[in-house]
């Protein structure tokens, strides 16, 4: 029986993970209509960097997410002003299709100069610790990851419902000529929502070098799994995202281990073919 | 339906024909150089990239799936010579019928699905392949199918003296696949894939069957992409699924296509005119500068040309005024 | 490719002051000296394939060296066979290889079979002399074409040897978590594992048994992430008392192959690392060909064939000091020691001739390091 609640403890965990990675693309989606391919790079540059920041100046991860978060606001607002603003709205796939061109990018870039080989850091604050509850383990890092993950969700929500800008944004992101009407600059507001977005993963990759390794193929898996959830979840929804990280988290766990752990994402990939059959536009999707 | 003209069109088609077909005729040209192989793979690329044209380019589907198709195909062939002993030809067969099939189970469902949602239906299905044939023994697992030393020739359809029998095997398929898409452009099935494609609600409404022309489209786009991996996996003396059935390789039919020129005739051979040498010959030279540089070079030539000219060289080539003779790209339609 | 670029200097010019062979002359066969053309594989058999006969066709090479990957390995090797070349295989691990009845291939480490069967010997004896008490055996490896080949090797030995195989977990390379891997690991509960998890995956793995508090009495590596010492020094005393094949590491060469260390200054001034299992064996491939040549007195592809295939080599930069190959083109002569790791440094622990130290089994639970 504990067996049973340790597999669905780690498969909540894992989802909240995911949630974190995912939260930027749903901003991203949900208001503008993009995928941002390059979004599972980004969740790498992420990791260098922190990685970086901690093996040179030997700060914790725990600390450099701030770093990565910022760094990656940086990287996603000049995303959208030299990509991705350029293609918007000319052909059906162009942005997709133009970020897919900056993954490619990245990774290859990261490849060349930092080599294939994996780095992990030494010794971080979070790496190794656990809390026991009875035969029950929670490992430190995941439980960490999984608050960020709340209080980020709840930050962006907060944001969108709340706030001033929260509602240009909604605004913009249901009809972007009605907002420009409005008098919202939607340019200066997709800037900001890519940069969000690209913050939201680069928090989420700082904090994962406390207990993963990083090389340049870290970010391919998880990109995936990320837009399996935003699809999953439906268009511009967040909650939706945050449901459908944890079904996720959930599914590949239970899969994992009572069917077999090769089988994993298998099963990940083919929920999400059984959902969105039943529900073309995902859970909550509009 | 009254006997069509040929078009300016056709003449080009021709003459460059002809020309491929008497390349080999040049001494030294072909032989066993790394110049015939960028060609062999130019002309393989770009047919698989004409095969989803079908599907995307005419009927509007942006499907990143297509390497199932290809690897289908390829796996048909690769248990032909491995597991079977045979000559692959039956095998190739098979594995097309397979694929046809395949595609048309997987697509009737996914067509109600729209835009991105239908684009990562894709990408969950090529996963699932990729995953499922890692352990799959039948099919060699993550092991793969590796080809036993055999005889040159075209029963066997293999040859290491010379890559002459693999160059005109790529130019009949060439021949074929675009031949099949100028047919379809310019018969009734090329009429109803571009009514849907214009609009799939108004296209009922005059009578289009749009399931039925969609899945016909599918279709020949899995058999023609089935057999392209036939040919892949005879040139490359193995198969295993990270080469065949991967997202890296749904990429490759995507973006040979997009950049080309995504639903015109010509966009998938200018596509792998220019990518594929640039590829092959930057992976080559440029080992001194590191690795993955042909790749970062590939990053930036989508980046710039998805923020300038989203609709290709053949964008480009229209930009500069030099008549096309045909179809505009998708987008400037009807 | 540093190691053969190493070699490849050593053959060329004069070093009276190392006692290897080919050292102390200039080039091969009258002063000809050695050319080296490098091709990428990018790890993918199509690349490889191509790339191998742009080599062979384009450049015109005499011979192949290569490659790291088996998959590539293969298709490569393929070209050069039908070519007529030859390949040197330095570090690929798939037996498939040699057991192709190829003519011109010939390959230096030993192979997954092998390691294999000395992993089960080994805990045998452990079983005999320190009363291990091993019976069952579980599996966790990458689920591509180098794990999954390890792992039916490992369970083909351990089957003949009577052992009982009650876990075999592959998982998918770049998981994201090895959860349910090392869940599944600890519900089965088996007293030795062999693992084939390279690099990331690795630390991934050894840290989540750590977090779930489970260790088996003795994990048996093969070549992996367990032999690179930049993880090794990464996962501190978390990777203490994990095992497995190591054909070279600086401790072993000090020891047992004292002439190693003068070319290894070669090579780490380019690399700034000392060799590895898997880059000395990439050095080796080219001095065998090298000395083979030289001994036939001729290029000639047959006649050095030939050589390869019936003469016993002087080698020390391999473990044993001598390489000869068998049918198939394995080398019949290669072996490569278990070693535990304790604080960074590798310790040999068997075969008896090598051992330095008694190997710690059962492996220190987590909470008493």
């Amino acid at each position: 029986m504990s067996t049973f609640v340790q597999v669905m403890l780690d498969g909540l965990l894992a989802g909240m993970l995911y949630a974190l990675v995912a939260a930027g693309l749903s901003l991203i989606w949900g208001v503008m209509d993009v995928i941002n391919f390059a979004h599972g790079e980004f969740l790498m540059v992420a990791m260098y960097l922190s990685y970086w920041i901690g093996f040179l100046a030997h700060v914790d991860p725990l600390f450099s997410w701030i770093a990565s978060g910022v760094f990656v606001f940086i990287l996603g607002a000049l995303t959208y002003r030299f990509l991705v603003s350029r293609c918007i709205g000319k052909a059906a796939m162009a942005p997709l299709l133009a970020t897919f061109g900056l993954s490619m990018f990245l990774k290859n870039l990261c490849l060349n100069r930092f080599s294939p080989n994996f780095r992990i850091l030494q010794s971080t604050l979070l790496e190794g610790k656990k809390i026991l509850l009875g035969d029950i383990v929670i490992g430190l890092p995941q439980l960490v990851t999984g608050l960020f993950s709340v209080l980020l969700l709840f930050a962006l929500y907060f944001l969108m419902k709340k706030t001033r800008l929260g509602w240009a944004i909604q605004a913009t992101a249901m009809d972007r000529e009605a907002a420009e009407l409005m008098g919202i600059n939607t340019d200066r507001i997709y800037l900001l929502v890519f940069g969000l977005g690209g913050a939201c993963v680069g928090i989420a990759g700082g904090l994962l070098t406390s207990y993963l390794a990083v090389h340049p193929e870290v970010g391919s898996l998880f990109g995936l799994i990320a837009f399996l959830i935003v699809a999953l979840g439906g268009f511009g929804s967040i909650p939706g995202a945050l449901a459908a990280a944890v079904i996720i988290g959930l599914v590949e766990a239970l899969a994992g281990f009572y069917i077999a752990p090769v089988f994993k994402y298998v099963a990940v990939f083919a929920i999400y073919l059984a959902v969105i059959m039943v529900r073309p536009k995902g859970l909550f999707g509009w | 339906m009254k006997k069509r003209k040929f078009e300016s069109k056709d003449y080009i088609w021709g003459s460059l024909v002809c020309l491929l077909a008497l390349l080999p005729m040049v001494p030294g040209l072909i032989g066993n150089t790394f110049r015939a192989h960028v060609l062999i793979l130019v002309l393989l690329y770009a047919s698989m990239a004409q095969s989803w044209n079908i599907v995307s380019g005419y009927a509007g589907q942006v499907s990143f799936g297509h390497s199932v198709f290809f690897g289908i195909g390829a796996y048909g062939a690769g248990m032909a010579v491995v597991t079977y002993g045979l000559t692959p030809w039956p095998g190739v067969l098979a594995g097309a019928l397979l694929a046809a099939l395949t595609s048309i189970l997987i697509s009737y469902p996914c067509f109600k699905l729209k835009g991105h949602y239908f684009a990562i239906a894709t990408f969950a299905i090529v996963e699932i392949f990729n995953r499922l044939f890692m352990v799959w023994d039948w099919v060699g697992g993550a092991l793969g199918l590796d080809y036993p030393i055999l005889p040159d020739g075209w029963k066997n359809f293999v040859w290491s003296e010379t890559k002459v029998g693999f160059y005109y095997g790529a130019l009949a398929l060439f021949i074929l696949i675009f031949g099949v898409v100028r047919w379809i452009e310019t018969h009734r099935l090329g009429y109803y894939l571009r009514a849907v494609r214009g609009g799939q609600e108004t296209a009922e409404s005059l009578g289009v069957n749009s399931s039925a022309v969609k899945l016909s489209a599918m279709a020949f786009s899995a058999f023609l992409a089935a057999l392209c991996g036939g040919f892949f996996v005879q040139y490359n003396y193995r198969v295993d699924p990270p080469m065949v059935m991967s997202l890296d390789m749904s990429m490759k039919f995507v973006l040979i296509t997009i950049l080309g020129g995504v639903g015109s005739f010509w966009g998938p051979l200018l596509g792998a005119a220019i990518l594929i040498p640039l590829q092959e010959y930057s992976r080559a030279y440029l080992t001194s500068l590191g690795s993955g540089v042909d790749l970062i070079i590939f990053g930036i030539i989508i980046m710039l040309m998805m923020i300038r000219q989203p609709k290709g060289i053949m964008g480009i080539l229209q930009d500069l005024g030099v008549k096309t003779g045909g179809r505009k790209p998708e987008g400037e339609e009807n | 490719m540093a190691a053969v670029e190493t070699a490849a200097e050593v053959i060329n010019n004069k070093h009276p002051e190392l006692d290897v062979p080919l050292a102390k002359k200039e080039g091969i066969l009258n002063g000809m000296k050695v050319q080296l053309v490098v091709a990428d594989t990018q790890g993918k058999p199509d690349v490889a394939k191509s790339e191998a006969e742009r080599l062979v066709n384009q450049e015109g090479v005499y011979a192949i060296i290569g490659s790291y990957n088996s998959s590539a390995s293969k298709p490569a090797s393929a070209v050069t066979e039908r070519a007529k070349k030859l390949f040197m295989c330095g570090c690929s691990s798939s037996a498939a290889l040699t057991e192709r009845d190829f003519k011109y291939f010939f390959r230096l480490a030993p192979t997954d079979k092998t390691e294999s069967k000395e992993f089960v010997e080994y805990i045998e004896w452990l079983n005999k002399n320190q009363k291990a008490g091993i019976k069952t055996i579980g599996l966790i490896y990458e689920n591509t074409e180098f794990g999954k080949h390890a792992a039916d090797e490992g369970k083909a030995a351990a089957k003949a040897a009577g052992f009982e195989v009650v876990a075999d977990v592959a998982f998918n390379p770049g998981a994201t978590n090895l959860n349910s891997e090392v869940q599944t690991l600890k519900a089965k509960n088996p007293d030795a594992v062999f693992g084939a998890c390279l690099g990331g995956d690795y630390t991934l793995w050894v840290r989540t048994m750590k977090q779930m508090n489970w260790l088996p009495k003795v994990a048996l590596n093969y070549c992996t992430g367990y032999q690179d010492p930049k993880i090794a020094q990464q996962l501190g005393s978390d990777g203490n008392f994990f095992m497995g094949g190591t054909g070279y590491s600086p401790e072993i060469g000090a020891k047992y192959m004292k002439k190693v260390a003068a070319v290894e200054k070669i090579y780490s001034q380019k690399v700034g690392v000392p060799f590895d299992s898997d880059s000395i064996q990439e050095a080796v491939a080219l001095f065998i060909l090298a000395q083979a040549i030289e001994k036939a007195g001729t290029l000639d592809v047959e006649k050095v064939a030939q050589v390869l295939r019936t003469t016993t080599f002087d080698s020390p930069l391999s473990l044993g000091g001598k390489v000869a190959f068998g049918p198939g083109g394995q080398n019949m002569k290669a072996t490569s020691i278990i070693t535990q790791l304790h604080d960074g440094k590798y310790m040999p622990v068997y075969p008896k001739g090598y051992a330095e130290i008694k190997a710690t089994v059962p492996m220190t639970p987590w909470d008493k390091r």
